[in-house]
């Protein structure tokens, strides 16, 4: 009782302090410095309508890459902590008809779902980690609804790797063109789909990025489930 | 134009009213069956009606057709997913124990996995005397 009231109020004074920091920034008025460039300039720099996506990727994309680097540090980490030498799922009731019918129905339709989202991340909301995610999620349903489901194992740690260093690769080749790393070749040297923006093929090379993206963080987070879901098995 | 505005209108309508309807179920049944049973179909039919007549209220109002593609493909995707999910989460609750309304009179699906389970054991015993 007293460390549960000591921590309200606590809680309470640290609350106070918080409110007292952010009551003198006024809401509802103009305070952007680099915004307005982003703003103003985003389309004729970038090509994207999706001011977001091009911040993310063009104007800040090391700090993508970085958090693709936590997510694979995440994934390959959950593997050796849970790494033995045999595992199974021990997962002993298959979903009922309905679940197991639904979630077969269902797959590919999450699967399309997650690729127009990382496709179209230059002109609607979402991208790269939100399409990724949805991909994982219907793999996800699948080891749900079923016991013996199993991602195949080989083929997604290869398109992962493989996923993760054409990031990398495209980057590079924008240092060999453009002189720094993650320079958007295809919109500033070869001004390619200058005249179609808002359309599917513009935008420069966020498409091309978070279709990579979106492949390796889908990957990614079903390994993590598969690794998860799994237990050990003692002969 | 504005038929279809009205009538999106009225569709929006139909659908928060039941809305109100499955929450109010939610409070008002006894137990877990019944508050999902009306929870679950009522949330449905609601959210049919309400994103069917957002897409026609904005095509009514002069917005382009690509707004009601995409209100009725959700609602497809909800009309196709909720009963699942509803299913799913009834027969979790019932294997996992919780007790039927105290009013209930029968339970078909009880007599079945005892009569199932009683065949079984039969089955082994038979095994094992040979």
């Amino acid at each position: 009782m007293l460390k549960r009231s000591l921590a309200i109020i606590t809680l309470l004074i640290v609350g106070y302090w918080l409110a007292q920091g952010l009551a003198g920034v006024p809401f509802g008025e103009d305070k952007m410095l680099v915004g307005h460039y982003y703003l103003q300039h985003v389309k004729e720099q970038t090509g994207a309508v999706n001011a977001v996506t091009a911040i993310v990727v063009n104007y800040r994309g090391f700090d993508t890459l970085g958090e693709v680097t936590v997510l694979f540090i995440a994934s390959t980490g959950v593997a050796a902590l849970l790494w033995r030498k045999k595992r199974e799922r021990t997962a002993k009731v298959e979903g009922s008809v309905v679940l197991t019918t639904g979630a077969e129905l269902l797959f590919p339709f999450i699967v399309m779902f997650g690729a127009y989202i990382f496709i179209h991340g230059h002109l609607t909301p979402g991208g790269g980690f939100p399409g990724g995610a949805t991909i994982a999620t219907a793999f996800l349903l699948l080891y749900m609804a079923f016991t013996i489901y199993e991602i195949p194992h080989k083929a997604f740690e290869k398109v992962e790797g493989l996923a993760g260093m054409s990031y990398v690769l495209v980057g590079l080749i924008g240092l060999a063109i453009g002189g720094y790393f993650l320079f958007d070749w295809i919109w500033q040297t070869w001004h390619w789909g200058t005249d179609n923006i808002g359309r599917l093929f513009s935008g420069g090379f966020i498409p091309i990025i978070y279709t990579i993206i979106g492949i390796k963080v889908g990957t990614e987070l079903s390994g993590i489930v598969d690794n998860m879901l799994k237990e050990e098995v003692r002969e | 134009m504005n038929v279809l505005s009205a009538l999106g209108e009225a569709l929006v309508l139909i659908g928060t009213f039941f809305y109100f309807l499955s929450a109010l179920g939610l409070i008002r049944m006894p137990d877990v069956y019944n508050r999902m049973q009306t929870s679950t179909k009522s949330a449905t039919l609601g959210s049919l009606g309400v994103m069917v007549g957002v897409g026609l209220w904005a095509v009514g109002d002069g917005l382009s057709w690509s707004w009601f593609t995409k209100s009725v493909v959700i609602a497809l995707f909800l009309l196709l997913t909720n009963p699942i999910s509803a299913h799913a989460l009834i027969r979790a609750a019932y294997k996992s124990g919780i007790p039927l309304w105290q009013g209930s009179v029968v339970d078909k699906y009880r007599e079945h996995l005892e009569a199932k389970e009683k065949a079984e054991t039969e089955a082994s015993k038979e095994g094992g005397e040979e």
